[in-house]
């Protein structure tokens, strides 16, 4: 049984935190999530277990996490059924040649160059226990990641969601997520098949017939839902229940199968109607308790894994350094060499790239999923968290010395003077 | 594609550090009659956060003692234990020998639960 005035407690504590530091990182024109990563860390042993282990110690005893872990799977599962929604595939169409060339490029780029580091770092922070295509093709998957959700919230609070770069910039990163999440579940089959008591080809041929029924049996139900929505402006509470079950039917096959949780919870996002009025009721009734309240308990969850600057010995820094530079590269350059290879000018070039660069709270689901599969190590998993921080934390002042928000801003007048 | 896969083929003559990590059941020398230290640690009681060739031993002994440890080659060496490693990762164990206060070293042997979860 939990100790229910501990969790309690713990979630109050880590409420607040993610409050506070939100509201601090707003002040210096971050995004609110962006000071809620950073709380989790905090409440980590990155700095409460190292200024106070005591106090840490009793606030979150390690017993106690299996509860709390919990929870924040259950917010997990559905965030990423929200990301999914949220996802539109159409808004890649009209963006041509720049769009599929950045959007590959910048999958493919930090993927290589992500790989390359791999050679050096297996030795030096992996085991024989790890295979050495799992860890690469995990390195490079992460490092080719893009946190969509964060970006469209760094697009909407600069007001720059219908400029020319930021429709560009959410295009590309809608692919990304798919694809990285496509490469992901490979991985997590590939390295989960080796352990799993379940035949190889169990889950390959299950996770085949799942998505065939899922793209052209339960993709032609759901749109029931968006009749219902019509007919009376909103889903009563049942057909909410439905969703939600739906959701936890199609995550818990994932993870039957061997790939994981989420993935299914993902699916079924992305194999929703599109609509927009639709997508933003349903958006609405999912995201507030899952954003205010469960993803904090994720990123507490995550920080108290993270140990930065503990492991791998001295070099630590040293392989911190060396991740976060190749993962700039690979990203932000890869990114803005096929944006202005496509024919785009330097600046928005650079711009599209930085935007690209954002990884945020998705890599940070990535990265739990690879510390619980076992393909990455904790010193790993601290050096990957602390990539994620810094290309997040980048971005916008970033963004906001390389094309300002009064020239962005510009841009869409112009667009929009010239649709007039 | 080439390129990942050339990383690929150029990764696998790579060799890592032997895995550790987890939660290990240890064994003691009934003989070494050392009567307080061994009793102390309840089953399991290790567990192993490896990186590298870094590791970090927490005992199971109520107070969670640690030891920073390291791997080199086929020898863990941490403060007060010293063991050689052995098997494949999936049937991995120890032998060697562990001091405790007013003891001389006592020889256990040490096998790995099967989990592939890496926890701190």
């Amino acid at each position: 049984m939990p100790n229910l005035f501990q969790l309690v407690l713990q979630i109050a504590v880590i409420l607040v935190a993610a409050r506070v530091v939100g509201f601090l990182f707003q002040k210096i024109n971050q995004p609110q999530v962006m000071g809620e990563m950073v709380a989790g860390i905090l409440l980590g042993p990155s700095l409460l277990g190292w200024l106070a282990p005591g106090a840490s110690a009793a606030l979150f005893p390690p017993a106690s996490l299996g509860y709390l872990n919990a929870l924040s799977q259950v917010g997990l599962v559905v965030f990423m059924f929200v990301v999914g929604l949220a996802l539109n595939p159409s808004e890649l169409k009209g963006y041509g040649h720049a769009a599929v060339l950045t959007s590959h490029v910048s999958i493919a780029a930090p993927f290589c160059l992500g790989g390359l580091t791999a050679l050096y770092l297996y030795p030096r922070l992996s085991d024989d226990a790890v295979a050495f295509t799992g860890f690469a093709l995990f390195i490079g998957a992460a490092m080719s990641i893009t946190a969509f959700p964060v970006l469209a919230r760094i697009l909407s609070e600069r007001g720059l969601v219908r400029s020319r770069m930021g429709t560009l910039a959410i295009a590309c990163a809608a692919v990304d997520d798919v694809t990285g999440w496509c490469i992901l579940a490979y991985i997590v089959v590939l390295v989960r098949v080796t352990h799993a008591a379940r035949p190889a080809w169990v889950t390959i041929a299950g996770s085949i017939v799942y998505v065939l029924i899922m793209l052209f049996v339960v993709r032609r139900l759901l749109p029931a839902f968006e009749r219902e929505f019509r007919k009376r402006d909103r889903l009563s509470d049942n057909l909410v229940a439905v969703m939600v079950v739906l959701v936890l039917v199609s995550a818990l096959a994932t993870e039957w199968l061997g790939i994981h949780l989420l993935f299914g919870a993902f699916l079924m996002g992305a194999i929703m109607p599109k609509t927009p009025e639709f997508t933003r009721y349903v958006l609405h009734k999912f995201e507030s308790v899952t954003v205010v309240l469960l993803l904090p308990l994720f990123f507490a969850y995550t920080g108290l894994r993270t140990r930065i600057g503990v492991g791998g010995g001295r070099a630590i820094w040293f392989y911190s350094v060396l991740v976060i530079v190749v993962a700039i590269t690979g990203k932000l350059g890869g990114s803005m060499f096929a944006a202005r290879l496509s024919g785009m000018p330097w600046r928005e070039a650079a711009s599209l790239g930085i935007l690209m660069n954002t990884r945020g709270l998705m890599e940070l689901v990535i990265l739990n999923i690879g510390l619980d599969i076992g393909v990455i190590s904790p010193a790993m998993f601290s050096i990957m968290v602390l990539m994620a921080l810094v290309t997040t934390f980048m971005t916008t002042p970033l963004l906001e010395w390389v094309y300002p928000t009064r020239l962005f801003r510009a841009q869409v007048d112009e667009v929009q003077e010239n649709a007039a | 594609m080439l390129a990942l896969l050339g990383i690929l083929e150029a990764g696998r003559n790579i060799r890592a550090p032997l895995s550790i990590a987890g939660d290990w059941t240890l064994e003691f020398d009934p003989a070494a009659g050392c009567a307080n230290g061994p009793a102390d640690l309840r089953q399991p009681a290790l567990n192993i956060s490896q990186s590298g060739s870094e590791a970090l031993i927490t005992l199971n002994d109520g107070h969670a003692t640690s030891l920073e440890a390291t791997v080199n080659g086929a020898v863990l060496k941490a403060g007060s234990l010293t063991a050689s490693i052995a098997g494949k990762p999936a049937a991995r164990t120890l032998a060697g020998a562990m001091n405790f206060a007013g003891c001389a070293p006592v020889p256990f042997r040490g096998v790995r639960q099967v989990s592939r979860k890496r926890d701190e």
